[in-house]
């Protein structure tokens, strides 16, 4: 099994490397104000990574490690890697900044580039847009303007087609992380959509000439079988398991509405209420008046009514990214297995 | 403690003493050998700022000024402790001492307290009337510091040879004593001071003798320093020391001292003195006389004396004496007044009071006499313990069976004896024949005591040892005792007192089976045909016909709750204990326990356990595994079954209770004889469980909503899962995880090997009265929820199946097969029909797929959610006008209502 999955990365760098870019992104607009338009990645890079999390990660765990590389022009290169050491209980003491500054510095010994680029994480059915990942890309992105994400899927990976996608927040939305206010007005303001957290940025994956030749060679003298598995649909369980956990995120959204409404509703009632005070004391110092008192003092109406604690309306803002990743998973999956199936058909009716 | 009857050396002197008699014990010598407590060292400690030197020097000064303190008293217990803090203390200040040498007064307080001990020691007449701790720390301090001397043995014949005295304090000190002691004599005594000089000049003549005998011992006493026998050396009460000791003081000191009396009193003693002082006396110059011959006779007269207290027999009345009531019922207030107070040995005074019996009986003084002493004889052997936690000892409780019995004789042959606690002490009468005899006392008490006793027997024993077999053939007796009060008070008894006696029975035969009964159910009408002895054993009435008697009586006549509400609980147990499931179900129905058992005493409680875990367990061997379930869930998912049976305690807990609590709680077990094996209850439920839950997890696999019915079960699964290699399953819970893994598949018949199997037999089903009966019910139920599970997870596969071969693939018979598949189908678990004609199930596609399941189940979720969305947005609307939001909502129930009913339509049409 890990030799094939090896075989697929390659294989897949190899003919991404031969066809010059796949470019899976989205072209969305706001990668235009970051001075990287690109991403180039070594091979080596995608191999350790793959390689990372065939040894280390497995289930729901996910591995993470750190990119290093340099900015040319508008291309990021990202030109090798090192992963975080596995955490366990016993060492709760060790200092992981440490641990990357002396990696850092090993490598530099033996001359490659240490410049921290950003990261990368390996993931669960797509199931990456979270607070954490939020939180650390936003301090990548705080200390080093240019650093990207990169999320490996090994799932997908090893359904045959290599998935790795580079991500960067959107200026808007370290803009709002900065504030570190995630009010529901603050996010109005911001006017920042689940759609405008992440921008993706396209993905280049280079070899040398050299490696270029070999992968080459190696493909005119493999013997690998003619018998392509063309037809074959993926396992229903990849579907089985995106409905799954789209369906938590469903709930968790619900639950996020239910509290937001309650939220409403307390404002609202508070509102009339203030409104009621503020007529009664209205009318109260008119009666007043006109009995020649003095009006009663303004008091201060923010501490009679304290206004409820908003939720915070960044996690409804992640589930709802992360919904719509795993919308999107779907399509795409359900999307290759119609073609597959439409194809399948037309086989048929062709042979029969 | 008290010296008052003086040792034999001095008998001599004493007898001579028109007066009272002074106890002139060697207390001694200790006084004069105060150490200089005003050495440099001493005076040191005003400093502030002290050497290490000084700081230690102190501290074991300090402790030395105690154990001198507690000397002066007597007090050998507080000198055991200090001793022992001093031996630290010197540990501490070793690498001081190793530096400056052994200071001498520690050497010092080393030999005073040889001696000293010694000296106790020898003194047997103080030594017994030392109460037992003292006793027990004085033989423990000997030999102690026996061995600690050793070590210092060279420092301490230096120090003998060459004592150190610091005159004036000693001078000092003696004076102090010998005031103080004067004075506590006149205080007490009364004695002049004529009479103390008199006997001060008596004693040295004493004293040498006894030394000149210690002498001749010495090499004796060297010899047996092992030795912890209470006489130990006897009248050659010699101590090399206390030689030395004579050796080294001015004897004048010594003397003088020596005649410190004690300033302790038997309050007892000084009682009985007072009041018939000139009979005593007259008494006691016998017994002296006698114990002079015997003296002359040899050493080994105390011996003779030992531990039994029968030398006081000559005491309880002087010869010659009428023995009347009013002297018998005068000398039992004397011994119970007696009664609880500090230093009164309880062994003496049962002793007391049984001589006294003797007495009374002797003299023919009527039964209500000895009933009355009997009463106070039972009531003393109760308050022999201190602790409410220590039991009895085996002698004192056969001795409580005893007496108890003996007491019940009287009662039933002398029915014109009223007993009741309500009888005041005046309005007591018994000596007036002609009038019915009235003695205060309550034989209901001490039953239920006694059976307390018997508990508390029970929960101390061994319960794997010969001991506990032993114990439990009292319960033979326990149960005669109270059957025949509760014959008694049937007679005799109010309402209230026939509901307690009868609690007491009941909660002697409620939890054992009847096996008796039980065989004649089985075969009823051959009764005739069997021999007389059978016929004679099977007369005994039924368990069952004598629990309904006297729970019924106690549901009718009761007024305190909780006899009622144990009667009802044992009850229950009972039925349920005898397979009688229906009344036992119904009776904890109706009672309503289950509503208010929390407000109940822990005891309570327990029993409630109990009894539902028995009702579960009967309602598995009827085969009702729902039942059983649930009367057992509560149980065993807090996962402290042992703990709430009462029948032991959790380790886990031991931390958060404190020692108080654990003792309350340790009071609370269960004996062991009435142990549910937990094991067992264990078993049940899980086996149950495994017969709800496997054809459920099988019918709602797909379903994300289902419910666990048992989280013990599936935890005990994921437990079987987790482990990296499956052996052969061992315990009961791995036979029961492997058969539910067989079961999931629909193979009953590797479910039921492993259900059923010897390791099993032996470890649960063999423990059930009717085990084949139980297995099989067992092997029934495996076969047909496996059949449920069969159909549940492989009807997909099929198009039709013929019940003909699911009936043989499950070994039930084609009706069976019939019934259950029938239910199914009305219940809507099953898709499909039943063909008549052909015999077979055809199944209907209607199962959705995985993935259709979770669609619909994601629409439903994207359902509400958009509803919950709306009520957001409309909440943006209608933000001003908070008033009409009420009929605003309602109207959107209705539109999400049936905007659902619309999702309904749609899921079904994908489903099919």
């Amino acid at each position: 099994m890990a030799s094939r999955k090896e075989g697929a990365g390659s294989t897949a760098a190899s003919s991404s490397s031969t066809a010059g870019a796949v470019g899976k992104g989205k072209g969305k607009g706001g990668s235009g104000d970051s001075a990287v338009k690109q991403v180039q990645i070594d091979g080596l890079v995608v191999l350790k990574i793959i390689k990372h999390y065939q040894e280390e990660g497995q289930g729901t765990e996910v591995v993470q490690g750190v990119l290093l590389g340099l900015v040319v022009e508008d291309r990021l290169e990202i030109t090798n890697c090192f992963p975080f050491p596995q955490h366990t209980e016993d060492d709760a003491d060790f200092d992981e900044v440490q641990y990357q500054m002396e990696m850092m510095r090993s490598l530099r010994h033996v001359n490659i580039d240490h410049l921290h680029v950003g990261w990368y994480q390996s993931t669960y059915y797509g199931s990456f847009v979270t607070r954490a990942l939020l939180d650390s890309q936003f301090s990548y992105q705080h200390a080093i303007e240019e650093s990207v994400v990169l999320i490996y899927d090994p799932i997908k990976t090893a359904q045959g087609s290599l998935s790795l996608k580079a991500y960067r927040l959107t200026p808007k939305l370290m803009e709002v992380c900065k504030e570190k206010d995630f009010s529901p007005e603050a996010l109005k303001k911001a006017n920042i959509t689940f759609e405008h957290m992440f921008e993706e940025v396209p993905i280049v994956i280079k070899n040398s000439h050299l490696i270029n030749v070999l992968m080459w060679e190696l493909e005119q003298k493999s013997a690998v079988a003619d018998k392509q598995e063309l037809l074959s649909l993926a396992s229903s369980n990849h579907l089985g398991k995106n409905l799954q956990l789209l369906m938590d995120r469903v709930d968790e959204m619900s639950q996020d509405i239910v509290k937001y409404n309650t939220y409403m509703r307390n404002t609202s009632k508070q509102q009339q209420q203030k409104h009621q005070y503020q007529q009664r004391r209205q009318q109260e110092n008119m009666q007043r008046q006109s009995r020649g008192e003095p009006p009663l003092p303004e008091e201060d109406l923010s501490k009679l009514f304290k206004p409820p604690q908003a939720p915070a309306r960044m996690d409804s803002l992640l589930i709802a990214g992360q919904i719509n990743t795993y919308c999107q998973n779907i399509k795409e999956f359900t999307a290759q297995n119609l073609g597959k199936l439409f194809m399948a058909q037309a086989l048929q009716e062709y042979n029969s | 403690m008290s010296r008052f009857f003086t040792t034999g050396s001095d008998s001599e002197s004493e007898s001579s003493l028109s007066g009272e008699e002074l106890v002139t014990k060697p207390v001694g010598g200790n006084y004069g050998k105060q150490p200089l407590l005003l050495s440099e060292d001493e005076e040191d400690t005003k400093r502030v700022v002290r050497s290490a030197k000084d700081k230690r020097f102190e501290e074991l000064t300090n402790l030395i000024r105690t154990i001198r303190n507690a000397m002066k008293i007597r007090d050998v217990t507080k000198c055991l402790e200090e001793f022992e803090l001093l031996g630290k203390a010197y540990g501490k200040a070793k690498s001081i001492v190793d530096k400056e040498g052994v200071p001498r007064f520690y050497i010092r307080i080393l030999a005073d307290l040889e001696d000293y001990l010694n000296e106790l020691w020898e003194d047997k007449e103080g030594k017994k009337k030392m109460n037992k701790n003292n006793a027990k720390a004085l033989s423990t301090l000997r030999q102690k510091i026996r061995k600690y001397n050793r070590d210092f043995e060279s420092h301490i014949t230096n120090y003998k040879q060459n004592p150190e005295q610091s005159a004036d304090e000693d001078a000092e000190k003696n004076e102090e004593d010998s005031e103080g002691s004067s004075d506590e004599d006149e205080d007490e005594d009364g004695v002049s001071a004529a009479a103390f000089l008199k006997k001060k000049s008596e004693v040295p003549s004493g004293d040498s003798r006894k030394f000149s005998k210690k002498m001749e011992d010495e090499d004796e006493d060297s010899e047996d320093s092992e030795d912890d026998e209470e006489w130990d050396t006897g009248s050659t009460s010699s101590d090399s020391d206390s030689e030395e000791e004579e050796g080294k003081q001015t004897v004048l000191a010594s003397k003088f001292l020596k005649k410190a009396p004690t300033t302790e009193e038997d309050k007892k003693a000084a009682e009985k003195k007072r009041e018939d002082k000139a009979k005593k006396k007259h008494d006691r110059k016998i017994k002296r006389l006698d114990e002079e011959e015997e003296d002359n006779e040899g050493g080994e007269w105390e011996r003779v004396r030992g531990g039994a207290p029968l030398v006081k027999k000559p005491k309880m009345f002087a010869k010659g004496t009428e023995i009347t009531h009013a002297v018998v019922i005068k000398k039992l207030n004397e011994i119970l007044q007696a009664r609880g107070k500090k230093g009164t040995d309880r062994a003496i005074q049962i002793e007391l009071l049984q001589l006294l019996v003797q007495i009374a009986s002797e003299n023919t003084l009527g039964e209500g006499v000895i009933v009355k002493i009997k009463f106070n004889i039972v009531a003393s052997l109760y308050d022999y313990n201190p602790n409410l936690a220590t039991y009895m000892k085996p002698e004192m409780w056969q001795m409580c069976l005893d007496s108890i019995n003996e007491l019940m004789d009287i009662l039933v042959a002398h029915p014109n004896i009223y007993v009741g606690e309500n009888i005041l002490e005046e309005s007591e009468n018994l000596h007036n024949f002609d009038q019915p005899l009235r003695v205060r006392g309550c034989i209901l008490t001490l039953v239920e005591r006694m059976d307390e006793e018997f508990t508390k027997i029970m929960q101390n024993t061994d319960p794997h040892s010969q001991e506990y077999v032993e114990h439990l053939k009292d319960e033979a007796q326990v149960c005669a005792i109270i059957e025949r009060v509760q014959r008694y008070l049937e007679e005799k008894g109010t309402t209230d007192e026939i509901c307690r006696i009868y609690l007491r029975r009941i909660l002697h035969t409620y939890y054992k089976f009847d096996y008796k009964a039980h065989q004649r159910q089985l075969t009823p009408p051959e009764g005739a045909s069997k021999s007389e002895q059978d016929q004679a054993e099977n007369e005994g009435e039924d368990s069952a016909v004598l629990m309904e008697r006297l729970c019924k009586y106690i549901y009718a006549k009761d007024r305190t709750d909780r006899i009622r509400t144990c009667a009802i609980l044992c009850h229950i147990y009972h039925h349920a204990l005898h397979s009688r499931w229906y009344q036992a179900r119904d009776l904890m129905l109706m009672s309503h326990l289950q509503d208010n058992i929390q407000h109940a005493d822990p005891p309570v409680q327990i029993l409630y356990n109990r009894t539902m875990v028995q009702l579960g367990i009967c309602a598995f061997r009827q085969g009702l595994t729902k039942d059983a379930h649930n009367a057992l869930l509560d149980i065993q998912s807090s996962g402290r079954a042992k703990e709430l049976l009462g029948q032991g305690l959790l380790l886990r807990s031991l931390q958060e209770r404190n020692q108080e609590q654990e003792k309350v709680e340790r009071r609370r077990q269960v004996p062991f004889h009435l142990h549910i094996n937990l094991e067992l209850l264990e078993c049940v439920y899980l086996v149950s469980a495994m017969l709800l839950e496997i054809p459920y997890m099988a019918a709602h696999e797909s379903d994300a909503r289902r419910r666990m019915i048992s989280k013990q079960f599936h935890h005990q699964l994921r437990v079987g899962e987790r482990q990296p290699l499956l052996g052969p399953p061992e315990s009961m819970r791995e036979h029961v995880v492997a058969a539910s893994k067989a079961m999931k598949m629909g193979d009953w018949k590797t479910c039921h090997s492993f259900i059923i199997n010897e390791k099993m037999n032996g470890k649960v089903w063999d423990l059930f009265p009717e085990a084949d009966k139980v297995r099989t019910m067992l092997v029934r139920k495996i076969q047909e929820e496996s059949l449920r599970t069969y159909l549940f997870t492989y009807s997909s596969v099929y198009d039709s199946i013929s019940m003909e071969t699911l009936s043989d693939m499950f070994e039930l018979d084609l009706p069976t097969v019939h019934s259950i598949i029938s239910k199914m189908i009305i219940n809507e678990e099953l898709m499909a029909s039943l063909d008549q004609p052909t015999q077979t199930v055809v199944m209907h596609r209607t199962e959705p797929t995985a993935q259709q399941n979770l669609a619909l189940q994601l629409a439903e979720k994207l359902g509400s959610l958009v509803e919950n969305n709306e009520r957001v947005f409309d909440h943006k609307q209608g933000t001003y006008g908070g008033y009409f939001r009420d009929q605003k909502d309602g109207y959107r129930k209705n539109e999400g209502y049936m905007r659902r009913g619309g999702y309904r339509q749609q899921q079904s049409q994908t489903a099919y």
